[in-house]
């Protein structure tokens, strides 16, 4: 039982913006919910960890492209170690849609999006297609046989449907971009939306599970 | 206090309500440690894989490598280009308004995209580069003679020498028939030499700016001839190959594409003109429904139908028999 | 650095039956895939005898 205190005025709501998205900031995910230490016991399986396999991969694949960043287009293909440093690149994109396939089949076998976690399931799939729509930009952006290859294929596909017209595949400086630039910051946007849904719901019970009762 | 973020309802008949995840048995777990070593595995991994197997890295075919290898379809590729029987030169939108392009079903969406990157492949791709060659008066002749032509007589010669190539053993432009080709023999021949010289990209790239950076131009030339597809094929790249799913040598491709690439192996798409829209209005109707699967009845329901979950769930379910 | 095992063949090795064309690497990864997806599912997650007793955290 809570004791009132009949002296204090009642709280207004908050008419300053700043309050208002500190307010709806603190709201999304619930208290302690953002990084708990403890867990529900029913999460005792290997599949578990597929999401933070493919957060990882993620990353190293951002860092690898970082590196090959730094030293540009032409970079990898006149020095071992940029070579080396495409050979991080592609390796660790290959690691990560692997570990987000079986983290997609994982969770579509545990019904995932049930209790409200619909949109982290729809999320989860826009990140798949956005991730092969960043992969494919960087195929194009290799300078070499296999972006004139994919290209010039890949501008029949696009342009059957219009797409081509303002997305074009043959303009590797335009691929570049949005390789580097666009697609990334749209996936990471996207990315961490579907895991702050996946703190904001909790993870889902096992099918048929019955809430347990306070002891 | 409740950690609840779910509204609830009234359960529907037949499908219990899910519970709150939040008023379960819970147990310590280190979320960041978890993330740690997830770095860690993966790092190690791919910098194992890295150095195992490395990556690939063909080098792209110039023009002159093109010159060299397959002289006989460099010509052709520059008679077609002339005569507006390439794939370029017949594309539609959005390089010329030569063809409508592709439709799915009533939506011309090809066409409705319009004309945005135009480009007139005989001007562009061969005619412009030549001008700027000099120390050749036998082709300045030939392309002065080619410009004061009316549209129907240009048409008529290079098609006429593109036939007749196409029927010369090889396609050898030394063996071809005698007739009245006016000046695209030598036309196309000072494209052959052109392309030799290595300066065609920049010719067709810079084209008076400086600054290159796009590349159409070069690759649309590249495409309309026959020796890149042939250099593709040969690698399993091809689209009726899985070629989407593949990559040179026996490195890894793109498994993830399986699904796009397979339409393309089978009818009707595999023997369709519009194969390319067809295909990407299946996909994106699939996509769909992959994103949607939560609300679509029977597809959601799968999980529950073939219960790998009692697997997954294994020591809950012994806990917490069903009553 | 030179890769320990070569993957540059030029056409590469591939398998096929029917309309199905795979590339043996592409063929691997994927059956790696599946093989790890059974083995997460049935190899035993370590933990359940550190279960404390029940809590709850509201």
């Amino acid at each position: 039982m809570t004791a009132v205190d009949t002296d204090q005025p009642p709280v207004a709501t908050p008419t300053s913006w700043t309050a208002r998205v500190r307010e709806r900031i603190s709201r999304i995910v619930p208290p302690g919910q953002a990084l708990p230490d403890r867990q529900p016991a029913y999460m005792s399986s290997w599949i578990y960890v597929f999401g933070v396999l493919t957060l990882a991969a993620l990353i190293v694949v951002v860092a690898s492209g970082v590196v090959l960043a730094l030293g540009g287009v032409t970079w990898w293909h006149v020095s071992s170690l940029g070579h080396f440093v495409n050979s991080l690149h592609l390796w660790s994109v290959e690691l990560f849609f692997a570990f987000m396939v079986v983290h997609l089949w994982g969770k579509f076998w545990m019904a995932a999006w049930r209790g409200n976690r619909a949109l982290t399931w729809m999320t989860g799939v826009v990140a798949f297609l956005g991730s092969i729509g960043t992969a494919f930009t960087g195929y194009l952006s290799q300078a070499n046989f296999a972006s004139q290859w994919i290209s010039t294929q890949a501008k029949d596909g696009l342009n059957s449907v219009g797409v081509g017209a303002f997305f074009n595949v043959m303009n590797p400086a335009q691929m570049l971009l949005w390789h580097v630039v666009l697609l990334p910051l749209v996936l990471g946007v996207i990315v961490v939306l579907h895991v702050i849904l996946v703190r904001r719901h909790g993870i889902v019970p096992p099918i048929d599970a019955d809430e347990e009762t306070a002891s | 206090m409740t950690t609840s973020t779910e509204h609830r309802r009234a359960p529907r008949a037949g499908r219990p309500s899910t519970p709150d995840s939040h008023g379960f048995a819970t147990r310590p777990y280190d979320l960041v440690k978890e993330f740690v070593v997830a770095l860690v595995v993966v790092t190690l991994l791919t910098v194992g894989l890295a150095a195992a197997f490395s990556s690939p890295d063909e080098k792209a075919i110039t023009m002159r490598d093109w010159a060299n290898a397959a002289p006989n379809d460099v010509v052709a590729t520059a008679a077609g280009e002339l005569a507006g029987t390439t794939t370029s030169a017949g594309f539609g939108p959005p390089y010329n308004t030569a063809a409508d392009g592709a439709a799915l079903g009533p939506l011309k969406l090809q066409k409705w995209a319009g004309v945005t990157i135009p480009l007139d492949s005989a001007q562009d791709l061969v005619l412009i580069p030549l001008a700027g060659v000099t120390d050749n008066s036998a082709l300045t002749d030939a392309l002065a003679a080619w410009q004061s032509a009316g549209a129907d007589q240009r048409t008529q010669w290079a098609s006429d020498y593109s036939d007749a190539l196409a029927q010369a053993p090889d396609g050898n432009p030394d063996s071809v028939a005698t007739g009245d080709y006016g000046p695209v023999p030598v036309i196309a021949a000072g494209f052959l030499t052109l392309a030799n010289t290595g300066g065609l990209e920049g010719a067709l790239t810079s084209s008076g700016n400086f600054y290159g950076g796009d590349q159409t131009k070069s690759l649309l030339l590249l495409a309309d001839g026959a020796y890149l597809e042939d250099q593709a094929r040969a690698r399993n790249l091809g689209g009726d190959q899985w070629g989407m799913m593949n990559e040179t040598g026996n490195y890894p491709g793109q498994p993830w594409m399986w699904l796009y690439t397979f339409w393309y192996q089978v009818p009707p798409f595999s023997t369709s003109e519009n194969a390319d829209a067809l295909v990407w209005g299946l996909m994106m109707l699939l996509t769909l429904g992959l994103a949607l699967v939560p609300f679509i009845p029977g597809l959601r329901s799968i999980p529950r139908w073939i219960p790998v979950h009692r697997i997954i769930w294994r020591d809950y379910y012994r806990d917490h028999p069903r009553r | 650095m030179r890769p320990m095992i070569l993957l540059a063949d030029g056409a590469g090795r591939y398998v096929s039956s029917g309309v199905i064309q795979i590339s043996v690497t592409n063929l691997v990864i994927i059956a790696a895939m599946i093989l790890v997806f059974v083995l997460a599912l049935v190899l035993p997650f370590p933990g359940r005898h550190h279960q404390d007793s029940s809590d709850r955290d509201s």
